[in-house]
């Protein structure tokens, strides 16, 4: 698990003078890596779909979808890795994709908001709702896991009071058509949601703030007495957590033209299965953004497939289940057997 | 930069860990801090470190010019922001960061919020290379082994300018090898103008590496920064142990030397490493285990307890060859119990009852039809606090409220009540004050005369010259010695530390 | 194993000083949560009952509510025994599905009568149960993914049976007294003029599985040894208790009961079906969080739970019948469990505070 890191963060020829023995080295901790065996999944699995299709799967219409509907399990992934990396969790993500996204529908159609005015204040929406979730955790010292219990029952109670049961539609065509359109055939949400991990991954890998975070939840200890507050870093990760829900809440207006309150009901699993499955540790300290990317890759292949097959769509959760599974028990042999090799 | 801790005292309640103790530390030595277990040095280095503030004295420094400055720590950042480094026995490091971004990690170099990584790698190697260590600074530091840890602490340590640097016991799990190069390092350390105080219990290595010494008795500081070569080993030891402790003194208590052991170990190795391990304890007898920390004493223990694989070897109880494969089957197949030095993490359940953490062990037994009941338990404790001398409150007090003797009391009294007949009783008396010790001691002598067979582990030799019939010293996974104990301090304990540094010169 | 927790600050200024005080330090009555809980039911009691009086109507209300009790109950305690070893499961919902399945297929296909059918789904769900705790102690992978990825598997698996084993959604099959248990009342059973108390026939049964679970918890040898393995894991396998086994234990109750509850639920509703279950999670938390049960591990409070289920569906009916909507509850519940716990935390700290002057 430790090795997560430094695979994702080496960049082999980044470095001016660096050694060939090291860099050598790093090419195989990747091998041995969790992101290594992903990408080769999702490979596999992508060239077994489309071949065994007919290649179905590569028509324009049906790889767009694809990666269209890719880019929401990125985003909730990527909120949920922000929390664990302080060894938290955040069980409000997926309640709060859909009240963002009903709020930035609202300020639309009721409001009569223009669309990017609605944008950034759902997104900001969504952050305030992550700060006060780290707040509370701070400053009542209660459980994470408990806290977001509770502010996730709260927020599904405002999701639906947005505009109880009923559907916004017909809001700004121009965010719509922008969410739904592709640039050279890549879908501008799948930009969107790479363009955002792309962020979280230089935000973890380079800025002070991050590598603070992940100070303290690989060792608060150390953390503490190198000057960096532990309390901030959990605020921080809860924000952020926040933030990129709300994020996942635009994308969802922008892609689908008619939103309700039930989006956000099947998100919780997935946001915690990506990480996962990417190799994030609970206990915190480590974040995987390209496992996390991957991990719902191979996710959404198992949606697709379920589509392409026609198959019973109970399939898909009982395999994802499977999967969760075997990934941590893949993990714990691995990190069992390198322990023994030490 | 001189720095020094004057006079300093530090009360707790019911002890006085500190009695004006006075550490002083010149630029460019090499200072060894000595004393033996609960004589307050590591009491003295939390005091230093910012970890405690003191009841009394205070901190200063002299400048080169004779200006004093007084400092005043609140916590351990302010101690370090002072210049006083600390390579912690708990690692300090982030596991999943590379070398240089711990090294870096009080003063990470940043650009516009964003770490400056090649500064970051520039400023590791050049406190590595201070250190003269080849470490690839861009290895993930939870692949290093132990040594090359402790070296990336130190080297964090220079990324502060730290002027004081305390080494607290670095070599406990160091091979020889990487001791010698760590002691390369601090020496280098020394001649650029650092002071670096070693705390360390091989006398061995303080004599080969220090420069002054101030040792440590009873929280009193019986030598201030004396030059360390003005001594000799023997004049160290003394000075360390003192007169023995004005305890009990027990005569040699008769034991049937031609009874069937209760415990035997023949020629018993171990996964952990042990080797050719022989002893035996007869019934009624302490045998005393004694050992540097790190000689492997506990893990031996363990691996009798099941807890870890014996690979060679008859381990036989009551005669009889035993293969003991959990803590469960050792405690009802052969009333075999095991008193851990470990209490607060692995001997009690601090958020627990006492009656629980007591009656834990004979639940099986208390039981009725499966259920246990209270009346039961609490009647356990009632019999276990007189017998012991246990200040509690009462059975339904939580164990995590009682004093550290307390604690190890009902740590005890869980075996007792489990009617064992034999003990392996690890470290009993650390973090535990004078008298409560001497307390201690006579429960244990009171427990072997009426039958237990005990084996005594502890690193506290005038405990162990107090209790013990019989002292089988350890060394490096092996038994290098064993002699019956006359209870006469001077004597058996120069003994005692000759047959260790014996061993570990050869 | 449980949740990371906060105890970052505390790390370094309470570095042990291996000396504590002797002081006894009991709380003040009013510091037990239990009590808290019992005093906001018979607050919120009173206020609804003044806004609607419909709110102590027997048919209406009362019956009804005892019923949502009892599952919620019994829900709770699944929880809760897993609380005890410091885990979790997330399962819960879903190994209540898996026995409901079990239960109607057994009912549909074998006729067999309620009780045995029902001990099918209580067997079924322990093994379910038993094969969490199982991978949990053999990897030592986190109770949360393990629980969450068994979770997900049996959604899948649930609604796979339910559509090519059994007859797509539900059983329709009302077994004898099936019936009974669900529209009676004991009131409906008379000696000659004496009839029993408007209290529904699954009451009992929700009350002695919670007089069960205590009775484990604070009298038998198993149930403790589960607590203490919650409490201090090494101590516990130092002090001879064979901790894996607990742990699986633990885990195949917590599936047992979360069968109860399954069955519970499809009395009350009438159908075994498939999204039995669905509503579990949260309540399964909420009961024996509001009782004070910390995820720590190490302590349990069944009466808490009974309480802090009861608390629940007395908020639940309440706004309900002041017209709030089924979404708006969630509002509430959410801010009462927040608002609870840190008012708990408060008079903690004021508890432990107001006994060290003293």
């Amino acid at each position: 698990m430790t090795s997560t890191i430094d695979t994702t963060g080496a960049k082999p020829s980044g470095e001016p003078d660096s050694r060939r023995g090291s860099s050598l080295l790093r090419a195989q901790v990747f091998l041995r890596g969790t992101d290594f065996t992903l990408i080769v999944i999702a490979l596999v699995g992508f060239v077994v779909l489309a071949s065994t299709t007919g290649g179905n799967l590569l028509t324009g219409g049906t790889l767009k979808a694809v990666f269209q509907y890719l880019a929401v399990p990125i985003l909730v992934g990527l909120a949920q890795m922000s929390v664990l990396a302080v060894g938290q969790m955040n069980l409000s993500v997926g309640v709060l994709t859909g009240f963002t996204a009903m709020a930035a529908a609202w300020l639309m159609v009721r409001a009569g908001l223009p669309a990017p005015v609605a944008v950034i204040a759902a997104v900001l929406l969504g952050g305030a709702v992550g700060l006060a979730n780290g707040l509370l955790v701070v400053l009542t010292r209660i459980n994470g896991f408990i806290v977001t219990l509770a502010t996730m029952t709260v927020i599904d109670g405002l999701r639906y009071g947005v505009n109880g049961t009923g559907t916004f539609q017909n809001y700004s065509s121009g965010l719509v058509s922008l969410g739904q359109g592709s640039i050279l055939g890549v879908p501008n949400v799948f930009i969107l949601a790479i363009a955002v991990a792309g962020a979280v991954a230089v935000f973890f890998r380079r800025a002070v703030l991050g590598r603070q975070l992940l100070a303290s939840g690989g060792n608060p200890f150390a953390a503490r007495l190198s000057g960096i507050s532990n309390d901030r870093a959990i605020v921080v990760a809860h924000t952020l957590s926040g933030l990129l829900a709300g994020v996942a809440g635009i994308v969802v207006v922008a892609l689908s033209g008619s939103v309700n309150a039930s989006i956000g009901d099947d998100l919780l699993l997935p946001s915690f299965a990506a990480p996962i499955i990417g190799g994030v540790a609970l206990t915190g300290g480590v974040v995987a953004v390209l496992g996390t990317c991957l991990a719902a890759f191979i996710v959404r292949l198992v949606d697709v497939a379920q589509a392409q097959y026609s198959i019973d769509r109970s399939w898909v959760d009982l395999i994802v289940g499977a999967v969760v599974l075997g990934a941590v028990l893949i993990t714990q042999v691995r990190t069992g057997r390198e322990g023994r090799r030490k | 930069m001189t720095f020094i801790a004057e006079k300093i005292v530090k009360v707790f309640p019911g002890v006085r860990a500190l009695d004006h103790a006075t550490l002083r530390l010149e630029p460019g030595a090499i200072h060894a801090l000595l004393g033996e277990n609960g004589a307050g040095k590591s009491t003295l280095i939390k005091v230093v470190t910012g970890v405690y503030k003191p009841d009394g004295g205070r901190l200063l420094t002299t400048a080169g010019d004779g200006t004093m400055t007084e400092l005043n720590f609140s916590g351990p950042l302010d101690a370090q922001r002072a210049g006083i480094g600390v390579v912690h026995q708990e690692r300090n490091l982030v596991p999943a960061f590379s070398v240089a971004e711990n090294i870096a990690l009080q003063a990470v170099p940043k650009r516009h919020g964003f770490v400056d990584r090649d500064a970051m790698r520039n400023l590791a190697r050049q406190c590595l290379d201070r250190l003269d260590v080849q470490l690839d600074v861009d290895r993930t530091v939870g692949a290093l082994s132990v040594a090359q840890m402790q070296l990336v602490e130190i080297a964090k340590a220079l990324a502060v300018d730290s002027t004081v640097l305390l080494l607290d016991e670095p070599t406990a799990s160091l091979t020889g090898d990487e001791a010698e190069r760590l002691y390369t390092v601090v020496r280098s350390l020394r001649d650029q103008g650092h002071s670096v105080v070693l705390v360390s219990h091989r006398l061995e290595e303080v004599f080969a590496v220090a420069d002054t010494v101030t040792v440590l008795r009873d929280g009193r500081s019986v030598a201030e920064a004396e030059p360390l070569a003005a001594h000799t080993r023997d004049d160290v030891v003394t000075l360390m142990v003192g007169r023995a402790l004005a305890d009990l003194h027990l005569d040699a208590r008769s034991v049937a030397k031609d009874a069937v052991p209760a415990l035997e170990l023949d020629d018993v190795s171990t996964a952990d490493g042990h080797r050719d391990i022989s002893l035996r304890v007869q019934p009624g007898e302490i045998l005393g285990l004694y050992g540097l920390v790190g000689a492997g004493r506990s893990e031996l223990a363990r691996a009798v307890l099941g807890l870890g694989a014996i690979t060679g070897g008859t381990v036989r109880v009551h005669g009889k060859p035993a293969s003991i494969r959990s803590v469960s089957h050792a405690l009802q197949r052969y009333r075999l119990g095991y008193v851990t030095e470990n209490r607060k993490e692995e001997g009690l359940f601090l958020d627990q009852t006492i009656a629980r953490n007591v009656s834990v062990t004979v639940w099986r037994r208390l039981s009725r039809a499966g259920l246990v009941r209270g009346k039961d338990e609490r009647a356990l404790v009632d019999r276990y606090k007189d017998q012991l001398g246990m200040r509690i409150s009462g059975p339904m007090q939580l164990a995590g409220q009682l004093s550290g003797g307390n604690q190890q009391k009902v740590s005890l009294a869980k075996w007792l009540a489990a009617d064992c007949d034999i003990l392996v009783i690890d470290e009993p008396t650390v973090g535990i004050d004078v008298r409560t010790k001497a307390a201690f001691h006579e429960l244990i002598v009171g427990l072997a005369d009426s039958g237990i067979a005990i084996l005594l582990i502890s690193s506290d030799l005038p405990e162990m010259i107090t209790l013990a019939d019989r002292i089988a010293v350890m060394s490096d996974y092996r038994i290098v010695g064993e002699l019956d104990n006359d209870h006469r301090y001077d004597k058996t304990s120069q003994h005692v530390i000759r047959m260790i540094h014996a061993e570990i010169a050869s | 194993m449980s949740a990371p927790t906060q105890e970052s600050d505390a790390m370094v200024t309470t570095a042990d000083p291996g000396v504590g005080t002797d002081a006894p330090r009991g709380l003040p009555f009013w510091a037990n949560p239990r009590f808290g809980l019992l005093v906001v039911i018979v607050v919120l009691v009173i206020v609804f009952t003044s806004l609607r009086s419909s709110f102590l109507n027997t048919s209406l209300t009362l019956v009804p509510m005892q019923q949502d009790v009892s599952v919620f109950l019994v829900v709770g305690l699944a929880q809760l025994c897993v609380l005890s070893l410091g885990h979790m499961n997330l399962a819960v919902p879903r190994m209540a599905a898996i026995s409901a399945f079990a239960m109607g297929w057994c009912y549909q296909h074998l006729s067999v009568p309620l009780w045995l059918g029902l001990l099918i789904g209580l067997v079924v769900g322990a093994a379910v149960g038993a094969l969490a705790g199982w991978i949990i102690t053999a990897t030592g992978v986190n109770s949360f993914i393990v629980t969450l990825a068994l979770d997900f598997a049996l959604v899948g698996l649930v609604s796979l049976l339910y559509s090519h084993v059994g007859d797509g959604v539900a059983f329709p099959v009302h077994p004898a007294g099936m019936t009974a248990l669900r529209n009676d009342t004991f009131s409906d059973y008379c000696a000659g003029n004496i009839c029993g108390p408007p209290v529904p026939l699954i009451v009992p049964i929700a009350l002695v599985a919670a007089l069960l679970v205590a009775v484990l918890f604070r009298l038998a040898r198993v149930g403790r040894e589960m607590l203490m393995t919650g409490s201090n894991l090494r101590a516990a396998r130092l002090s001879g208790i064979p901790t894996s086994r607990r742990i699986i234990q633990a885990h195949a109750l917590s599936g047992a009961l979360a069968a109860l509850a399954g069955f519970l639920l499809a009395v009350n509703s009438g159908a075994f079906s498939a999204d039995i279950g669905n509503s579990f999670l949260l309540p399964s938390f909420l009961g024996p969080v509001l009782g004070g049960t910390l995820l720590s591990g190490g302590a349990v409070s069944i009466l808490g739970t009974v309480l802090g289920a009861a608390l629940t569906e007395v908020i639940r009916t309440g706004l309900n019948l002041l017209n709030f909507s089924v979404q708006d509850l969630n509002i509430y519940i959410g801010l009462v469990l927040l608002v609870a716990l840190s008012l708990d935390r408060v008079r903690h700290v004021l508890a432990e505070r107001r006994g060290t002057r003293a």
